[in-house]
């Protein structure tokens, strides 16, 4: 009885309205002309993809290296850079990518459609060379 | 011009975005100022919503849910989000390419001073509210579409993605334990 007392009161009860908003069509614009900021492309994964196609070749072209070999080479003359773009770059990616699919998932009404499948497939795409990439290099 | 019409023309030409905007910005900022009692979060969420929603038009179908209900769905889950990360949460407007700053800023200056005003004419509510928030969100986000916004449960099962019976359930937990931290005033 209580309940349904303070819920009658509760239905009741003056609420604020909203009648006018000045900033609602600057707002407006500012969405419809904003860019998508995205740091994720791929010309961060297309760095460690060329450096394995350049070493794949090189495998290829003198017989007593192996893609391999090349690796633990390019890891032991180029440390740092190695370390960024085999192993920093494709992580960020990965992390980034994944969420940009939660995100893509959590506000498409029907994640299975063909429009939400075309948005995804990059995200995958990348995610899977990203993987391909940590795989080489930790060879 | 129909949902599905005004759909396909946004998907066409991303500048008729503007279009939807002028139909729901209205509403939806009401649900938020609604739900969180306060200008300057609801201004920040309002915002966060509708830029999501222009960068995702392109992943929404007219199959299950009306543009409509598929806005309060981000409007919910943005108010969500700001509660647990508050700390987190940047202020979009630093991240939008205002034409006019200035301007923008003496507009929402202006917006502020009058739902304040608007707020303060509100006290019972303001009261209801603030003990809201002190519950957990599930019961804050069926409260608030049930009883500010005057939703029924069809369209608050299709807002929350849930079935009717879980959200009959929450409303009657969550209508208690309102009650009781009311009561308690």
């Amino acid at each position: 009885m209580e309940t349904q007392n303070f819920e009658e009161k509760l239905l009741k009860m003056t609420k604020p309205e909203v009648n006018q908003l000045k900033h609602q069509d600057m707002l407006a614009d500012a969405i419809t002309n904003a860019k998508d900021k995205s740091v994720v492309s791929w010309w961060w994964l297309s760095v460690p993809l060329f450096i394995i196609a350049m070493l794949t070749m090189k495998s290829a072209f003198m017989p007593q290296t192996t893609l391999i070999s090349n690796i633990h080479e390019l890891k032991s003359k180029q440390p740092v850079s190695s370390l960024l773009f085999f192993l920093i770059v494709p992580i960020c990616i990965i992390i980034f990518n994944t969420w940009s699919i939660r995100k893509v998932w959590s506000l498409s009404d029907n994640p299975k459609d063909s429009n939400s499948i075309q948005s995804l497939w990059v995200n995958g795409l990348m995610i899977i060379f990203s993987i391909i990439v940590l795989i080489i290099y930790s060879l | 011009m129909t949902e599905i019409e005004l759909l396909n023309n946004i998907k066409n030409n991303p500048a008729v975005f503007s279009e939807l905007f002028k139909l729901y910005y209205k509403p939806i900022f009401g649900y938020i100022l609604r739900r969180t009692g306060d200008f300057d979060d609801t201004a920040d969420i309002a915002a966060d919503t509708f830029l999501k929603a222009f960068r995702n038009i392109n992943n929404f179908t007219y199959k299950g849910i009306s543009i409509k209900v598929w806005l309060y769905r981000i409007a919910t889950n943005e108010v969500n989000l700001y509660v647990r990360q508050r700390k987190k949460y940047n202020s979009i407007y630093e991240r939008l390419n205002i034409a006019d700053n200035d301007l923008f800023s003496s507009y929402l200056h202006e917006d502020k001073k009058d739902l304040e005003a608007e707020l303060q004419k509100h006290e019972q509510y303001l009261i209801v509210v603030r003990e809201l928030k002190t519950l957990p969100l599930k019961y804050q986000e069926v409260i608030s579409l049930r009883y500010f916004e005057g939703k029924e449960n069809k369209e608050i099962v299709e807002i929350l993605n849930i079935n009717e019976g879980t959200l009959k359930s929450l409303l009657s937990r969550g209508l208690e334990k309102l009650r009781k931290k009311c009561n308690q005033i």
